[in-house]
């Protein structure tokens, strides 16, 4: 299983807005194309995640996750915050890089773990940060994950 | 969306989030290790929040899914090519037209779980 396989380009943004924890969460379910509905469910899902403990696992990178009905497959996207904002990471540290993954409840394949499991691993690699600072378009995005076996 | 369709859905997703915490043993793993989760302080917490969403629904509704909760681990399930994704019988095809908005609470005839279809 290899991570670039999840991810496309439309659900990379390297340019997110939002100013706050809310308002990134809701851009990084913005580029899953779900509808306004389920988009509201699965927003309240991801804060809840959060209030059990932050995401943020450090070194400016958080990996928001859930399970939802309101997907029918496992769905990420990534997204890149440049001025960073703060995500109540474990370090305390601003948060630039963001990774969503959401699953639906039953999954014939049971990728949503491993899935987790594998960003969290591409996050721990030293040079990871860096490099995610310096990737200019989506392409690049997923030319990293497959430049770095993942 | 029925506002009382989409509390279901909150809590069902809530309840698998529940039930994979205190049961999956790779996913305790991966939340305490890799995002320090508290796992226990997290399982009350969403029994907490659980118990509130539950006061959000209809009594008659909230009978309804505490009655199927007693059978089912998934209350409320997907319709999916026009079958109960609980049970996996087909769905009329009058009610399958009509779910389609989620704008009504639709039952399973066959199993009872509370229908949506996914947008």
């Amino acid at each position: 299983m290899e991570l670039r396989e999840f991810f496309n380009k439309e659900a990379v943004s390297l340019d997110l807005k939002g100013e706050s924890k809310d308002e990134i969460l809701k851009e990084l379910i913005g580029l899953l194309g779900l509808d306004e509905k389920s988009e509201g469910i699965l927003f309240k899902m991801l804060k809840r995640r959060e209030n059990l403990g932050s995401t943020g696992i450090g070194r400016g990178i958080a990996i928001p996750h859930c399970r939802s009905l309101v997907v029918n497959r496992l769905r990420v996207a990534f997204g890149r915050k440049p001025g960073g904002v703060d995500f109540k990471a474990i370090d305390n540290e601003p948060v630039y890089n963001f990774f969503l993954i959401v699953a639906p409840p039953l999954e014939v394949s049971n990728q949503y773990l491993p899935v987790l499991g594998k960003i969290a691993q591409f996050a721990k690699e030293p040079d990871v940060p860096r490099r995610l600072a310096e990737i200019t378009q989506p392409e690049d995005f997923l030319a990293l994950l497959e430049e770095k076996g993942f | 969306m029925h506002p009382q369709l989409e509390v279901l859905l909150q809590i069902q997703d809530l309840k698998g989030q529940q039930r994979e915490l205190a049961e999956g043993d790779d996913a305790r793993q991966v939340e305490a290790e890799e995002f320090h989760m508290n796992v226990e302080d997290a399982l009350r917490a969403i029994d907490q929040k659980l118990e509130e969403l539950e006061g959000e629904l209809d009594p008659p509704i909230r009978a309804r899914y505490k009655r199927m909760s007693r059978s089912y681990h998934r209350v409320v399930v997907p319709v999916i090519g026009g079958n109960c994704f609980g049970c996996f019988v087909s769905i009329p095809t009058s009610v399958s037209s009509d779910i389609r908005s989620n704008d009504r609470i639709h039952h399973c005839e066959n199993c009872g779980r509370f229908l949506y279809v996914i947008g």
